[in-house]
């Protein structure tokens, strides 16, 4: 499970740097449809650079080990923890303030508010599906 | 703070003459997983702990050593 996930040629170094050159490419050219007040040309950068992006990920060897995995479920988990209450108690606030000068706070409040709840609903689902995988329901 | 197992795999990879590198590609991780191995930041799976056993031709308790803190019980 935990083996590396090789992708042929370019390794992680030459990765970084033309990850580093497409984002200057694509920030570049939004400043440039900024000012032209261009929004084509904004869209186009935009989806060649994810073109490239693509490419440039389909040609490297990179290494997705368990440590990596480890980095990566803590961090979703600390994003979990922040953003849940956060975006939970910012909706219930926004629900809160609103009167009849500002209604469109309720109805963003009501937005957030149900996305904190499909985000949990998520959570819910999947902390039940992966204790069920690795035997958390199993009799004695 | 939770314990971290100890061991050994600098000593072993300097014995051995391997980079971490080329430790790394042997056992199919990333550089930066041998750095955390070896600074005892990361404990190692129990896969990669075989894997490197039979790397050495070691025991895992050759390589790595586990105390307990006693001051967590009281």
């Amino acid at each position: 499970m935990y083996r590396m996930l090789y992708i042929k040629t370019m390794n992680n170094k030459t990765y970084k740097l033309y990850r580093i050159g497409i984002a200057f490419f694509v920030a570049a050219m939004m400043s440039i449809a900024v000012s032209l007040d261009n929004t084509w040309l904004a869209v186009s950068s935009v989806v060649i650079g994810m073109i490239f992006m693509a490419v440039v990920r389909s040609k490297t060897r990179r290494i997705v080990d368990e440590r990596e995995v480890m980095v990566r479920q803590k961090s979703a988990q600390m994003t979990y923890a922040i953003f849940a209450p956060t975006v939970g108690l910012g909706s219930l606030l926004l629900m809160l303030i609103a009167d009849e000068s500002n209604y469109f706070l309720e109805a963003m409040g009501i937005v957030l508010s149900y996305l904190t709840l499909f985000q949990i609903a998520l959570f819910s689902i999947f902390l039940v599906f992966y204790n069920r995988k690795y035997g958390g329901h199993g009799e004695e | 703070m939770a314990d971290m197992a100890k061991n050994k795999l600098k000593v072993l990879r300097a014995t051995h003459q391997m980079t971490q590198e080329e430790l790394a590609s042997r056992l199919g991780v990333s550089r930066q997983t041998v750095i955390a191995i070896e600074n005892n930041k990361y404990n190692p799976s129990l896969e990669l702990a075989f894997k490197m056993s039979r790397l050495f031709q070691l025991t895992i308790e050759e390589i790595f050593t586990y105390e307990e803190d006693e001051n967590e019980e009281a």
